[in-house]
């Protein structure tokens, strides 16, 4: 009966042209998707490419300034600049602290559009005035962006839609039904049939169509491939689990039009509320502190400090008694108050900006915990992870970013403190920032599609027994 | 006859349980976003004002103090909520919410919501303008994508033409029983906002006119959904076909168009990354007047320019200090440094406006969208002019401070210290956002294109209809 419903199934698709369609329709949107992607990520990579080049020529410079001056020449800067001071290396010659692009990383746009993919943290300045957002038009925030995520989240789920809310009832509306029944095989089985031969057809022309398409964009996804079959993997899991929707559904209600109806209802619920509703949910829950008051809470804190520059340097000095040992000619500048001040901020004020962190952890948290609800949720959360572009990893690598800030400064809090010079052989000592990517575990959001589908499957096969016994298939 | 078609066809969405439970659903949707958004909205005000009060202290007190450690000390521009962005959110969870105002620097707004959100901000929020702009069309796919189909499935349609009645008022009928719903659930979703906005104390002035004007380019928006719809039921033999087909269409016009517009707003006009507008900043700072650097090349030509125009040959004859007539005309300097790279990031910003509007001929959620954050005051074009506002006020607040540095202290007296009640002398920050007529003339484009989608579905409807 397979091999009947399978050949019946393709000459039905082919000839009423839903395989061609499909076919047109799924390249269109993954070309646009992955053009864009591709793009941004080109985008990305110049922009940090270009920063990397920079940071390579303003070292050159920097030792040629070095070299006038250890043989007493003029120097064409101002003198503030000069690189022989430790904090003038520090400011005015930064590192950069890039995260580059992932291999996937064109397939979710997530939060690279909000945050930057590189700063170059200074000494002086604090943590809060490293400004990881990007300068990006809010307009295009909110709307977002066409990427392969979107596609993959938002509109494969409508096509299987269109694609199978009919199954059954369009036999019942054609009279083809009673004949049906009268095979000897259930109607049960039958659609399953008829479903998997569909989900099959579908998902290997959205493989085919996606590599087709990547292969003609020239976009390079073979030299990680675990993580291309974990796309495709997770893209056919949540596939599935509209299929097994759409089983469900076919089996417990009416007509096409209220088949219809509930599944996008389902859809609206599903793509569109949940996340939504949950979003409110953690921030009503864990909501953030008022960021204006922090300002006001910090700056506060400043003029306080200020006013006791003097003292808490003596006490600073105290605490570290090595740099007032080394030191013969104990000269103190404004960076040796301005950097012992600094530090005493960044301690006091560590609570309220932890009190962000703990917050955003917790409403993070919290998503983590709800996010099965709704599978869209799952697979996006996994698309953008697989991308490198979730919040996650945007949080890891601020998380990295000011550890690397406090290396640089640290680095040279020696040399300041013991009235050092800046010489040409500390330039190839200086701290360099390398980002560690974090592990994307898609494994987990498949499976528990795959467990969520089996789950609604073996309800929808249980709720159909029970409604066949009290009233028939075809009176249903 | 449209009488009785209305009649009939109310009483029979009415019978309908699917549009009963829709049309609740829809309610309940509007009330949550609606109660959710008051209560961040109150706390967002109270935040600001508590904000707003304790920088002026600082300010305030800050006692005996070089006037220009006062201007590296700096203050901030918040940025005020208005009322009607109870209705509309806009662009506001992305962009920051206050300006750091500070010497030698134009600062961007920091701190958005969205950046101290989890992912799932990304999703879209709970808010009256996801539930009237995306839901409430959603609703009249629901209510209307049989109107016509279902006369052909139950076979009425051969009975109605023996009939002999005219198309037109059939149609007409048809429309008003689809129409009439949704005009009143937002005739009454907008009257409750007007009453509860203009009942709640301290939060800007709140016009009736501008929400009279919101709840008509949301009308004309649900206009054009109806006339779609109603002209694709028309078109097609099944209702499921026509549900999907309508589907189709809101999928394209409210999630696919807005996100396909970004993408190639961005890709035709894009804005620099941060760091590099930062470098090009550095680079154009870099060649020219420095007020701290009395060393460089222009701060000799400018020394020699003023002892011309004052005609004495050394800086200490001069009526004023010069080291901070220097530092105000830095400041001037940078300050049109910035002026020019901002104003290329308007360009760029104006460019990509007008790649929106030219797409939105593919969709009406795009006018829509855009008109009502507008109306609201929590659209970019606001946003820019906050920006500008603060922008102009650091520039008079450097000027304040630089003048009297300069009136009272000899030259290179970098110790002098202005008196503790000088501080209070300089005016608040204030910031009035564009008039509603201003509002409106910025968005002729757009209500030109929304007019000409509620143009068009009439004409394709009407002509449809007739062939049915």
């Amino acid at each position: 009966m397979l091999k009947y419903n399978f050949i019946y199934e393709l000459k039905v698709l082919l000839r009423s042209r839903w395989l061609q369609l499909l076919c047109l329709v799924l390249v269109l949107l993954f070309g646009f998707a992955a053009f864009n992607g591709q793009q941004k990520i080109d985008q990305r990579q110049t922009v940090i490419n270009q920063a990397i080049a920079e940071v390579d020529a303003s070292d050159v410079t920097m030792a040629a300034l070095l070299d006038s001056v250890s043989q007493g020449l003029p120097v064409s800067v101002p003198r503030w600049t000069i690189p022989n001071s430790p904090m003038a290396v520090g400011n005015y010659y930064p590192r950069v602290a890039a995260m580059q692009p992932q291999e996937l990383a064109f397939i979710a746009t997530g939060q690279s559009d909000m945050y930057t993919s590189y700063v170059k943290p200074k000494v002086s300045g604090d943590d809060f005035a490293l400004n990881f957002t990007e300068m990006t038009s809010p307009v295009q925030l909110l709307f977002g962006s066409f990427d392969l995520a979107f596609v993959i989240v938002y509109l494969l789920p409508l096509l299987i839609i269109a694609f199978s809310y009919n199954i059954l009832s369009s036999e019942k509306e054609s009279g083809s039904l009673r004949l049906l029944v009268a095979q000897p095989i259930s109607i049960r089985r039958w659609m399953l049939q008829k479903l998997a031969l569909r989900f099959f057809w579908l998902s290997l022309l959205v493989i085919i169509s996606l590599v087709a398409v990547l292969l003609v964009l020239g976009i390079d996804f073979t030299t990680n491939l675990t993580a291309f079959f974990s796309l495709l993997g997770l893209t056919l899991a949540y596939m599935l689990f509209w299929f097994v929707l759409a089983f469900v559904v076919n089996l417990s209600v009416g007509s096409s039009a209220r088949n219809a109806v509930s599944m996008l209802g389902l859809w609206v619920v599903l793509v569109l509320l949940l996340p939504s509703a949950l979003n409110q949910i953690g921030n009503t829950a864990y909501p953030i502190p008022s960021r204006t008051l922090m300002i006001n809470e910090m700056r506060a804190k400043k003029t306080e400090v200020a006013e006791r520059q003097d003292q808490i340097l003596d006490n600073f000095l105290r605490d570290h008694p090595e740099y007032a040992i080394n030191d013969t000619t104990q000269a103190r500048s404004f960076y040796h108050r301005y950097m012992a001040s600094q530090r005493l901020i960044r301690e006091e004020l560590a609570p309220i900006v932890d009190a962000f962190e703990s917050q955003l952890t917790s409403q993070q948290d919290l998503v983590g915990k709800f996010k099965w609800l709704s599978p869209a949720l799952t697979t996006q959360e996994a698309l953008n992870r697989l991308a490198g572009t979730s919040t996650t990893d945007y949080e890891g690598f601020r998380k990295q970013v000011v550890g690397f800030a406090a290396e640089w400064r640290e680095h040279f809090m020696p040399m300041l403190y013991n009235n050092q010079d800046f010489s040409k052989e500390d330039i190839a000592a200086l701290p360099s920032f390398n980002y560690r990517e974090g592990r994307s575990r898609v494994g987990i959001a498949v499976l528990a599609l795959l467990l969520i589908s089996i789950g609604l499957h073996a309800f929808g096969w249980i709720y159909s027994t029970s409604q066949e016994k009290t009233k028939g298939i075809i009176a249903a | 006859m449209i009488a009785k078609t209305f009649r009939k066809e109310l009483k029979e969405l009415w019978r309908d349980g699917r549009a009963r439970i829709s049309f609740s659903i829809i309610i309940l949707l509007l009330g949550t976003a609606v109660w959710v958004s008051a209560n961040r909205f109150t706390n967002t005000n109270k935040q600001y004002e508590e904000a707003l009060t304790s920088e002026r202290t600082l300010w305030d007190n800050q006692g005996e103090k070089n006037p220009h450690s006062a201007a590296h000390f700096g203050t901030y521009a918040f940025k005020p909520k208005y009322p009607l962005s109870l209705i509309d959110q806009g662009v506001d969870k992305y962009a920051g919410t206050s300006i750091f105002l500070e010497a030698h620097n134009r600062n961007e707004a920091q701190f958005s919501a969205a950046a101290d959100q989890t992912g799932l901000a990304r999703f879209g929020e709970l808010t009256p303008d996801f539930v009237l702009l995306f839901m409430v069309p959603l609703l009249i796919i629901l209510l209307g994508y049989n109107t016509f189909t279902k006369e052909r499935e139950m076979g009425t349609l051969t009975l109605l033409k023996s009939q002999g009645l005219s198309s037109f008022k059939w149609l007409a009928g048809k429309w008003l029983a689809l129409f009439i719903p949704i005009f009143l659930l937002t005739a009454v979703v907008f009257a409750v906002a007007g009453v509860v906005l203009s009942g709640l104390e301290d939060f800007g002035e709140f016009s009736w006119s501008s929400l009279l004007l919101m709840f008509l380019i949301y009308t004309g928006y649900y206009i054009v959904f109806i006339n779609l719809v109603m002209f694709i039921s028309s078109r097609v033999k099944r209702s499921g076909v026509s549900l999907v087909i309508s589907l189709s269409v809101w999928i394209l016009a409210c999630l696919a168009a807005p996100k396909a517009a970004s993408n190639i707003a961005e890709s035709e006009h894009p804005y620099p990354t941060r760091q590099e507008f930062a470098a090009m900043i550095t680079k154009d700072k870099k060649e020219g007047l420095d007020g701290h650097n009395p060393w460089s090349k222009e701060a000799k030509i400018l020394e020699e320019k003023v002892l011309k125009e004052y005609g004495v040959d050394s800086l200490h004859q001069l009526p004023f200090n010069f080291d901070a007539y220097r530092m105000q005309k830095g400041e001037e300097f940078e300050a049109e440094v910035y002026f020019k790279h901002y104003n290329y990031l308007k360009q760029q910003f104006k460019e990509q406006s007008n790649t929106y509007r030219s797409l939105a001929v593919i969709s009406p959620f795009l006018p829509t969208r855009f008109m009502s954050m507008s109306v609201a005051h929590t659209d970019y074009t606001t946003h820019w002019d906050f920006a500008d506002a603060a922008e102009n006020y650091r520039i008079l607040t450097q000027k304040f401070l630089n003048d009297n540095f300069a009136q009272n202290s000899a030259l290179g007296e970098w110790g002098y210290q202005a008196d503790a009640s000088f501080w209070k002398e300089l005016p608040a920050f204030e910031y009035n956002p564009p008039e509603l007529a201003e509002v409106i003339d910025q968005n002729r484009g757009n209500s030109v294109i929304l007019f000409a989608w509620l143009l068009g579905s009439f004409i394709i409807l009407g002509v449809s209809s007739k062939r049915i």
